[in-house]
């Protein structure tokens, strides 16, 4: 009997380690495509949160099942008085104090490493804030242009000063860090584009500077993510990681453009109401001026 | 107060009922009092999530326009927070705490009536609101400035306005309950109840009480500057002025994270109280349990800032916010470690409270892992404000919160009603509460982890999949509600006599007649032992064949 | 088998037997700190903002007139000093030279009340005038209308003093109130040091 259940609980830790590796491996697609090289490290770190978690999840849900299913009461007698066993709370005090210092540890790595790759916002000159922080690794890279960020209620432009180009897109060179200057002109807004794993709160009236390296071509989406009002859903833009050449390319072209008002959703959904079913008469900010832009 | 005789109780049934529509000082009627008022404020905000649901059953704008839809999740938000959770939690510990101290009464009646009485209130405001010509207030519940005070109507009552207002009041509510329940648990106990003697469900409310007091007045303090920037024309949070948007944050989060520890630790007790009683054994581990809610308590003070990873905050705040967030974890996971130590080698009863506590506990397993998750701050980085956070909130403020109140009220329904509730509804309200509780929260988790943001009234088609589970979960969930209300309204009226100690459990409260009398007990008792003393010999059995 | 209940406790027949006049005594100061923590998020805004600003005051204005406010706060530091006699001398029974301290007391924090409004009348600038108006007004309006209610509570524990033998069973209002007006006193210095001094 002694052996018998020796060997059950060797089968349920055994198929819980599998299953908690098998499930820290699958992590990896759960989150979207990682385009920035803040991206990778996010997901390993995502990964292991997942087997860690799996492996707590099921060894506790594995007693209670296991109790559910074979200490049903058969009479109306009470249970063997056990009050605790001091041993044993020492381990489960203990044990999750070394797991916590260890998910502490290695998410403070990673966020170092996301710090050399350049995500780390530069705030400055703010309250409960540190000074600038000095900016660390990349340096031997060429110095890269400063997109200004402008977000309102409910657009985001990008101007890029060498050229004097504002759009609604953000276009970004792949495998080189990418300095923003994120600026809000009313309220409080977020800048987070999922395939980057990088999101940043921009407070009126201060110029954040953020620094992150995207690292695969393709097109994503930049939303605001701090709720900014009543047209936040829309406050979207199209974020391209372009090759070097395209990107010139683009520049060049955008310059040559004339300057015009955007298209803004919010402002053409503000002059024509959609007709819901339910719908409310309540006031609201009507949208700043959309942003001149280069087309 | 002092000529309160002992025939009241006998008193003719029907005009018992009127009580509950007075100004009653009888804790017991005001526990009630709050438990039907908040469930009745439980229905409306319900009723919001599912509108807010159908709206997500699509990725266009199809059921409601933008400001109505941001109106109705910060009525939701505030209601579920403010009108349930808060005075379920309150209305159940009025009820409890008392008997389980073996005290007559509690501290400050009158207080206490008055509390109560101030909560409707809150409600008629709020729901007034949304027939102001500014409308509800629309920042959501955390109403975070510059949004919040922008004040589109001009009109001095708008949403906002009353949005505070109440808010304000709802914490002089939270701040007299508080005071009254405190000195109740400090110096209303029955000779030889000392604080190793009370159930756990004493020492949570103790703990979230305490929490209230030290915690609460930050909130209040905040909502008061921002009703002088929003009515007074003050700068305390404008950005383009002298002010700071984010001392706002600050203080809103010193009192809102401690808000959900105000909301969970209670549903700590219930667990506490109700798995021994059907697992028939002594809580395991009880006094690290019952210390482990204090350090809840006292840690919880010390993690605002999770709430900010993703604002202006320096990197040694999100470092030491994150080492603060993740102890957390540690008093929790004792208290889910000592539950399961209960169950092993039980002698299990799944009676539908039961059913409630371990559904509960489950799911409090889960969302503490997703939030020792989102402590670790790179990966917060990527979540914050994404339905990922909605969904672990959820699994904390319903999947485990509203459980362990349904896990309560049907565990001490037959003490308070003296009847007992129908064991056939309340499974099936258990099973589609269950069920509905995971479609509804467990697709925010995909959801958020691909990036959809929260707070979102229209959004790209590639979420729409997980959508559509989640809204047809919340109109299940919607629809459980329906068992649970025709459980209740007919058993109360018609149910079975209770017995005075149906679940041949121990603690005070169960000593007592089903409903107790005015006065609560015949001779105030006096307590020698632990507390579970499930299975030892000389434990207090009155009705062997009960359970 | 042993029950967990010892009845017979013929104490407890009493419905009142748990002092409930000392219940006061222990969830008065709980209130007072809870309610404290209202002035030290008042304070801590307060303290964030000014550190903050390099320029505080409206143009034209270098500083408060901390004259006037200083013989306000001895007012109200020696109203305290005054209660706590007040306090001695109930607590030996005399009960005339308590109503007379008391009333004192009382007749000082309206002398306060005046000289805030005195103040306020004086003041170079408005609420509108930046966040040295705001937390001005904010700050000193909050703690005066704590001084009114301690003087209507005042007021009304020396009416309740008029009352024959009210005292006898023991006076935790009086010591609840005192407490009320310690702390209100103790809030105007941090508030004195934090507004004028700083």
């Amino acid at each position: 009997m002694r052996t018998f259940n020796i060997t059950l609980l060797a089968i349920f830790v055994g198929v819980i380690i599998l299953t908690s590796h098998a499930m820290g491996q699958q992590a990896y697609h759960w989150l979207p495509i990682a385009a920035a090289a803040e991206a990778e490290p996010v997901g390993h770190l995502f990964s292991f949160l997942v087997t860690l978690g799996t492996i707590v999840f099921l060894s506790v849900m594995g007693v209670l099942v296991y109790s559910i299913l074979f200490y049903r009461a058969s009479d109306t007698s009470d249970a063997p008085a056990i009050r605790g066993n001091l041993k044993l709370e020492i381990t489960w005090t203990v044990i999750p104090i070394l797991l916590v210092i260890w998910i502490a540890g290695y998410s403070y790595n990673i966020y170092q490493r996301m710090n050399i790759l350049g995500s780390l916002p530069l705030v400055h000159l703010h309250l409960l804030e540190s000074p600038a922080y000095a900016e660390t690794g990349s340096s031997n890279m060429q110095p890269t242009e400063q997109i200004e960020v402008i977000a309102k209620q409910w657009s985001w432009s990008f101007h890029y000063p060498s050229q004097n180009v504002t759009s609604t897109e953000l276009h970004i060179r792949v495998n080189r860090p990418v300095h923003l200057m994120l600026k809000s002109e009313d309220v409080v807004h977020g800048f987070y584009v999922p395939n980057f794993r990088i999101k940043q709160d921009i407070v009126p009236n201060q110029t954040i500077a953020f620094k992150f390296t995207p690292n695969r071509i393709g097109q994503y989406q930049l939303h605001d993510s701090q709720f900014s009002g009543t047209y936040f859903a829309l406050m979207e833009a199209n974020v391209f990681v372009d090759s070097p050449e395209r990107y010139n390319q683009w520049l060049a072209q955008a310059a040559t453009r004339p300057s015009v008002p955007a298209i803004n959703p919010a402002k053409s959904e503000h002059s024509q109401p959609p007709k819901t079913p339910l719908r409310s008469n309540w006031h609201t900010v009507p949208p700043a001026q959309p942003p001149v832009v280069n087309k | 107060m002092t000529n309160i005789s002992i025939k009241s109780a006998s008193e003719p049934e029907q005009t018992d009922w009127k009580r509950y529509f007075s100004f009653s000082t009888d804790h017991k009627v005001i526990g009630v009092q709050y438990l039907v008022t908040a469930f009745i404020f439980f229905l409306f905000g319900g009723l919001f999530a599912m509108i807010i649901r159908a709206e997500l059953l699509t990725p266009q704008l199809d059921v409601v326009n933008r400001s109505l839809y941001n109106g109705l999740f910060t009525m939701h938000g505030t209601i579920m927070i403010f009108l349930w959770i808060f005075p379920a939690n309150v209305g159940l510990a009025n009820y409890l705490v008392p008997l389980m101290i073996g005290a007559r009464e509690t501290a400050f009646p009158v207080l206490n009536a008055i509390a109560f009485w101030l909560i409707p209130v809150v409600g008629i405001l709020l729901l007034f609101s949304f027939f102001l010509p500014s409308g509800t207030a629309q920042a959501g519940w955390w109403s975070y400035p510059p949004v919040s005070i922008q004040n589109p109507s001009g009109h001095l009552i708008n949403g906002e306005f009353i949005w505070l207002l109440a808010v304000t009041i709802s914490g002089v509510s939270s701040i007299m309950g508080g005071v009254n329940l405190v000195t109740t648990i400090v110096r209303m106990r029955a000779p030889g109840m000392t604080f190793f003697r009370m159930p756990v469900y004493v020492w949570t409310t103790l703990s979230a009480q305490l929490l209230q007091l030290f915690c609460l007045p930050a909130l209040t303090g905040a909502a008061i500057l921002l009703l002088f920037d929003l009515s007074l024309g003050t700068d305390f949070f404008s950005p383009f002025k002298q002010g700071d948007p984010m001392i706002y944050q600050h203080l809103f989060w010193f009192y809102s994270h401690p808000a959900v520890y105000v909301m969970a630790l209670p549903a700590f007790g219930v667990f506490s109280e109700v798995i021994p009683a059907f697992a028939r054994k002594p809580l395991f581990g009880y006094k690290t349990v019952a210390v482990s809610s204090l350090l809840i308590s006292g840690i919880s003070t010390l993690v605002w800032a999770h709430h900010m990873f993703a604002s202006a905050t320096p990197n040694w705040m999100r470092m030491l916010f994150m080492a603060t967030s993740m102890l957390v974890a540690v008093p929790t996971g004792i208290k889910v470690f000592a539950w399961t130590a209960t169950v092993w080698r039980g002698k299990l009863h799944f009676k539908t409270p039961m059913l409630f506590a371990l559904g509960g506990v489950a799911m409090f397993l889960f969302a503490g892992i997703t939030g020792v998750m989102l402590a670790a701050v790179p990966f917060d980085i990527h979540v914050n404000n994404t339905h990922f956070v909605v969904g672990h909130f959820h699994y904390v403020v319903f999947n485990t919160v509203s459980m362990a109140i349904y896990a309560g009220i049907y565990y001490w329904f037959p003490k308070i009603t003296g009847r007992m509730y129908s064991e056939g509804w309340g499974k099936l309200h258990f099973w589609l509460t269950f069920i509905g509780a995971n479609l509804n929260f467990f697709p925010m988790h995909p959801l958020g982890l691909q990036g959809m943001v929260r707070r979102i009234a229209s959004y790209d088609p590639q979420y729409t999949g997980w959508n559509i589970v989640a809204s047809l979960g919340a109109f299940l969930l919607g629809m459980s509600t329906l068992p649970f209300i025709a459980n209740m309204v007919s058993s109360w009226l018609r149910g079975r006599k209770a017995p005075n100690n149906p679940w041949n459990a121990t603690g005070l409260e169960w000593t007592t007649s089903s409903p107790p009398p005015l006065e609560n007990f015949e001779e105030i008792p006096t307590v020698t032992l632990e507390p579970y003393s499930y299975g030892e010999s000389h434990r207090l059995t009155t009705d062997p064949s009960s359970i | 088998m042993e029950s967990p209940l010892d009845s017979g406790n013929s104490l407890s027949k009493n419905l009142n037997s748990t002092p409930k006049r000392d219940n006061l005594a222990f969830g008065f100061p709980i209130f007072l700190l809870s309610e404290s923590i209202i002035f030290v998020s008042f304070f801590v805004t307060y303290a964030l903002l000014r550190w903050k600003n390099s320029t505080w005051f409206p143009p034209g204005v270098s500083g408060l007139d901390i004259p006037r406010a200083a013989i306000n706060t001895v007012i109200l530091v020696s109203s305290s000093i005054v209660l706590y006699f007040a306090e001695r001398a109930i607590a030996r029974h005399k009960l005339v030279k308590f109503r007379r301290l008391w009333l004192l007391t009382a007749a000082l924090g309206v002398i306060f009340l005046i000289g805030q409004v005195i103040e306020w009348r004086n003041m170079p600038f408005g609420l509108d005038a930046g966040l040295a108006g705001a937390t001005f007004y904010l700050l000193t309006g909050f703690h005066g209308m704590h001084v009114f209610t301690g003087v209507v509570l005042l007021l009304y524990m020396y009416g309740r003093s008029l009352v024959p033998g009210n005292y006898n069973a023991g006076h935790q209002g009086v010591s609840a109130v005192s407490l009320f007006w310690h702390f209100v006193d103790v809030i105007w210095i941090i508030l004195f040091m934090l507004l004028y001094i700083w």
